[in-house]
């Protein structure tokens, strides 16, 4: 017994394996975003001057900068409330979707009895519920956080009781015959196994709750980025409000940067994270 | 009844009936099947798909239940011998843990067991040596091949130093040159171990090869139709295959499997 079989002859993947790497990965991921941002962004400052375009209608990249530089720190004052709305939401909502996900995968009376209401809660328009909530929660930041954590439920518990359900039945049947405790085969497989789950709704999640927060500043608000984009909009100050908007998409990017950086530490061992090594 | 006070396995008149569901009649799977297995004995079960070969080592391990008999594994119930981690189970799949390397998955009944980190993972780092993937335990499963695979779940399967190992179809999956390797190293290790194996094939000559008894069973109801006492010496090699003794063997293996087949 000393030889082994055919091996494949992929070497493991190294952490952190130099700056060739890095300048490859840069190079490869970076280079053509990049260059589509530059080339989208000359066009548009280009055309917009060639066939005059009206500022209302769309304005120049160089008034939207102006704006933004204009209004200084404000806007990322604004900004900074959207984003803690649509963070602690965003916790609140995927954690009570993972404990309750968790009690539909272990108990089929639960799911049964409690899914068609969930799913009925889920089809409600957020515009429709937002006014509701806010009533309930008052006029602060606390509303903009339970309009945000009830998008952000649906999502994980749905996710995490597939994930909890799309065990290996050969694995668990390892598990019994070693004698595992159901607690053992909940922590050692059945956690393991639903993150790529759990990491799909999360990854739903951060769209869905920067949306729930601007739309329930709409509804009311002093604050944040959806009352700077109503504000904009009823004074027709356009360049305003395009700069609120692209604020709002990159608080998006962000956030979604963050979870995607978690999922690629949590779950390496998982074949959507092997896509950029293989073609 | 067949088989002396020192049975490392007693299956005494077993039947499974699994229920048909919503107007499906009740499928038999297994029908009064005694049998007998001596401590140290490798023994293979043979025959049709659907005879209820697995459904028999499911039973031994309890993962399913007899409807009627009784059966006694290492001196206790199927259930008691599993709590006591007895017993020892290959599938067909290596039904590794993907986010676990090599180490950690043999590694894992004895983690479930509770023994202490040190003590498993030397353990461990043994058996890997023992199934020759010396090397490759830090490995995650995805980087292995199919033979590699099944090399580590017969690890997994050997760590708490089961009294009885159930092999289902373990190598079923792998083409004939890894088979015929992984054959002759499974003889190497249970002929140095004194292991006591139940194996299931749908190969003859792997089971001939492997085997002290083979047991041909047939389908619906599955029953034992005929078992064959393979008297070839052992040690044993590949080369044994090239015997007359073997060729008459297999092929009376053969001639009752189409029997079978037939009714």
């Amino acid at each position: 017994m000393r030889s082994a079989s055919g091996a494949k002859g992929q070497p493991a993947p190294h952490r952190g394996a130099g700056t060739r790497r890095m300048l490859t990965w840069a190079k490869e991921a970076l280079l053509p975003p990049v260059a589509v941002f530059i080339l989208v962004v000359g066009l548009w400052e280009w055309g917009t001057h060639l066939f005059e375009v009206p500022v209302y209608v769309v304005p120049p990249p160089s008034r939207i900068w102006e704006s933004l530089l204009f209004d200084g720190t404000a806007i990322f004052t604004h900004a900074g409330i959207t984003f803690f709305e649509a963070f602690a939401g965003f916790v609140i909502g995927s954690a009570l979707g993972i404990i309750l996900g968790t009690a539909f995968a272990y108990s089929r009376f639960l799911a049964r009895g409690l899914m068609p209401y969930v799913i009925a809660a889920n089809t409600i328009p957020v515009v429709a519920i937002a006014p509701i909530i806010i009533i309930w929660f008052g006029h602060g930041i606390i509303s903009k956080i339970a309009v945000t954590a009830f998008l952000s439920f649906f999502p994980l518990a749905l996710n995490m009781m597939k994930g909890l359900q799309s065990y290996d039945r050969t694995v668990m049947d390892v598990f019994h015959v070693s004698a595992a405790s159901g607690w053992q085969k909940f922590v050692k497989m059945r956690l393991p196994t639903s993150l790529p789950y759990v990491f799909v709704g999360l990854k739903l999640n951060v769209t869905f709750s920067v949306i729930g927060a601007i739309i329930a500043e709409f509804v009311q608000a002093d604050r944040g980025l959806g009352f700077m984009i109503m504000t904009a909009y009823r004074t027709l100050n356009m360049p305003r409000l395009w700069a609120a908007m692209l604020v709002s998409a990159l608080i998006g990017i962000l956030f979604f940067g963050i979870i995607a950086l978690i999922e690629r530490l949590a779950i390496p061992w998982h074949s959507s994270m092997r896509s950029n090594q293989k073609p | 009844m067949t088989g002396s006070a020192e049975a490392k396995v007693r299956i005494s008149d077993v039947d499974v009936i699994y229920p048909g569901a919503l107007g499906a009649s009740a499928v038999h799977a297994l029908d009064g099947i005694d049998l007998a297995v001596r401590d140290g004995e490798f023994v293979s079960l043979i025959g049709p798909s659907g005879c209820g070969k697995s459904t028999l080592l499911r039973v031994l391990s309890d993962l399913a239940k007899p409807t009627e008999g009784s059966v006694v594994v290492a001196g206790d119930d199927p259930r008691r011998a599993r709590l006591k981690r007895k017993v020892g189970f290959v599938f067909q799949d290596a039904a590794l843990l993907e986010w676990r390397r090599i180490l950690t998955n043999v590694a894992l009944p004895l983690e479930i067991e509770g023994v202490p980190r040190g003590k498993r993972l030397a353990r461990a780092q043994e058996l890997i040596d023992l199934v020759g993937l010396s090397g490759f335990e830090r490995q995650y499963p995805n980087q292995l091949s199919g033979g590699m695979r099944q090399r580590a779940a017969i690890a997994r399967a050997m760590s708490t130093k089961p009294e009885v190992l159930l092999m289902d179809e373990p190598f079923g999956a792998l083409d004939q040159i890894t088979r015929d390797r992984l054959n002759l190293e499974l003889l190497n290790l249970t002929q140095k171990n004194r292991m006591t194996v139940l194996f299931v094939t749908h190969s003859i000559r792997e089971a001939v090869l492997l085997s002290d008894r083979v047991v041909v069973m047939t389908a619906r109801p599955g029953r034992i139709s005929e078992i064959i006492e393979v008297d070839l010496p052992r040690p044993r090699t590949l080369e044994v295959r090239e015997t007359a003794a073997f060729a008459a063997l297999a092929n009376r293996g053969v001639h009752l499997l189409e029997m079978g087949s037939k009714t």
